[in-house]
């Protein structure tokens, strides 16, 4: 009876984790589906909840109050509205917010336990063993043209994004 | 030419008669150390990059081993050589290596040494989310961040041993050996954020270049966004990066426009998945 109960309790963690709760950053348009004209379904408010259902490219499907449907992926925050600090020099407060929510700053975690921690960094000792070894997985150019061929990853040229651009549009 | 040799005969001329010329010596002084700092800062060469980056990642493997699967590490290297020769470095001897370690984190060492852990690894969903951190990656190699910054932290005179510095019984460089040092600190203290910004900005380029879907490197950002900052296992990550949330904005006012015809893209969830074993850590 017991184990029947824990496989029942198993199924419905696993069924809640896979809808994570998120929250709109900007008032969105809800579209039916993965496209910028398509039908729009609802109008979601800033600071909205939401549940993510899966991601496809730039488009999130998610769960709303008021139906499911799809937004800019990058309209779409993980966890709750406000958990988070919105923006630099936000740290203190954001950190205030961290300590009453969850009892940690955030920043008082211990690390030095275990892996690649500050100071297993700090103390680290070569390993020019295991450094050769890493050296034998390098791939060969051909091999990587062919891989990516596989995949259907067809390479295109495109300039790099400047500095400039985010500046402007953070400013707006 | 003839300007260096006119400084070279006023600063011999000075030293000839040091009782009267206080006044100039100290701008001789000052002419040196620009000549030195000049030289410091080009002292290094690709190849001692090159020597400085392995023996960074030969500390950083001295700290974590790599995940003892043989397929996995093949794969990520595929991975990150197609994107690497998508930029201007395509020639550098690229490396790349899964780290055995639950934190989350990935390392970019100088001359073409890649790290991911398998924390972070595990997080991920498909083959376009790792493509988007190993690009991420390989634009701080691109940029040399990191051999800036550990230019900035080292003790002054040690780049310029590099050059003059002899080799040991065994071959070694003493001088490149502490700096890899100081480098392998680094990753405990981070580089500037606004590194991080621009590697990012440069990352979903590199990911685009390639054919990748290239909201691979944001959902992942999101994914540690969605993780409670508490999380131990991110806690370097947190302490030597901009916060997620701060990442996302860039991004998100970066790709708002102009990356529109990218949705139909493959992000190889499937080959992914095949290669890293099935399913999402929780």
């Amino acid at each position: 009876m017991k184990i029947r109960w824990l496989i029942l309790l198993m199924v419905w963690c696993g069924l809640a984790h896979a809808a994570e709760t998120a929250y709109m950053v900007r008032a969105t348009e809800l579209k039916a589906k993965p496209f910028s004209d398509a039908e729009t379904v609802a109008t979601l408010e800033e600071q909205s909840k939401v549940e993510v259902l899966g991601r496809q490219a730039s488009w999130m499907q998610i769960k709303a109050a008021a139906g499911t449907g799809w937004v800019k992926m990058l309209s779409v925050r993980l966890g709750k509205p406000g958990a988070e600090p919105a923006k630099s020099g936000d740290g203190g407060l954001g950190k205030l917010f961290n300590l009453a929510t969850t009892g940690s700053s955030g920043s008082t975690v211990t690390t030095g336990v275990r892996g690649l921690s500050e100071e297993q960094l700090t103390n680290a000792k070569p390993n020019p063993e295991a450094f050769r070894a890493m050296k034998a997985y390098a791939a060969k150019k051909d091999d990587a043209q062919k891989f990516a061929k596989a995949g259907q990853l067809k390479p295109e040229k495109l300039g790099y994004l400047n500095a400039g651009k985010a500046a402007e549009a953070g400013d707006k | 030419m003839k300007t260096k040799l006119s400084i070279l005969a006023i600063a011999l001329s000075i030293s000839a008669t040091p009782a009267s010329a206080f006044d100039f010596s100290s701008i001789g002084k000052v002419l040196e150390t620009v000549t030195k700092a000049k030289e410091a800062s080009t002292d290094i060469d690709e190849p001692q990059e090159i020597a400085l980056g392995d023996g960074i990642a030969s500390n950083l493997l001295g700290a974590a081993p790599l995940v003892k699967k043989p397929a996995l590490q093949q794969y990520v290297n595929q991975v990150g050589l197609w994107l690497a020769l998508q930029t201007e470095r395509p020639d550098l001897p690229w490396h790349f290596g899964v780290l055995d370690d639950n934190n989350i984190n990935a390392f970019a060492t100088p001359g073409g040494n890649i790290f991911i852990t398998n924390g972070l690894l595990q997080r991920m969903s498909s083959e376009a989310e790792l493509a988007g951190v190993l690009a991420h990656e390989i634009a701080h190699v691109l940029k040399k961040h990191h051999l800036e910054a550990i230019k900035k932290s080292a003790r002054t005179g040690l780049f310029a041993d590099i050059a003059s510095q002899a080799l040991d019984s065994k071959g070694r460089n003493p001088a490149i050996a502490k700096l890899a040092g100081a480098g392998t600190e680094l990753f405990a203290r981070g580089l500037d954020k606004e590194d991080e910004f621009e590697a990012d900005r440069m990352g979903v380029v590199i990911a685009a270049r390639a054919g990748y879907d290239p909201f691979g490197l944001p959902a992942v950002l999101q994914i540690l966004q969605g993780i409670a900052p508490g999380d131990s296992d991110l806690a370097l990550m947190f302490k030597t990066h901009p916060t997620p949330s701060d990442r996302l904005s860039l991004l998100d006012s970066l790709m708002s426009s102009g990356f529109e015809g990218y949705d139909a893209r493959p992000n190889l969830a499937a080959r992914f998945k095949a290669i890293n074993g099935a399913g999402k850590k929780p």
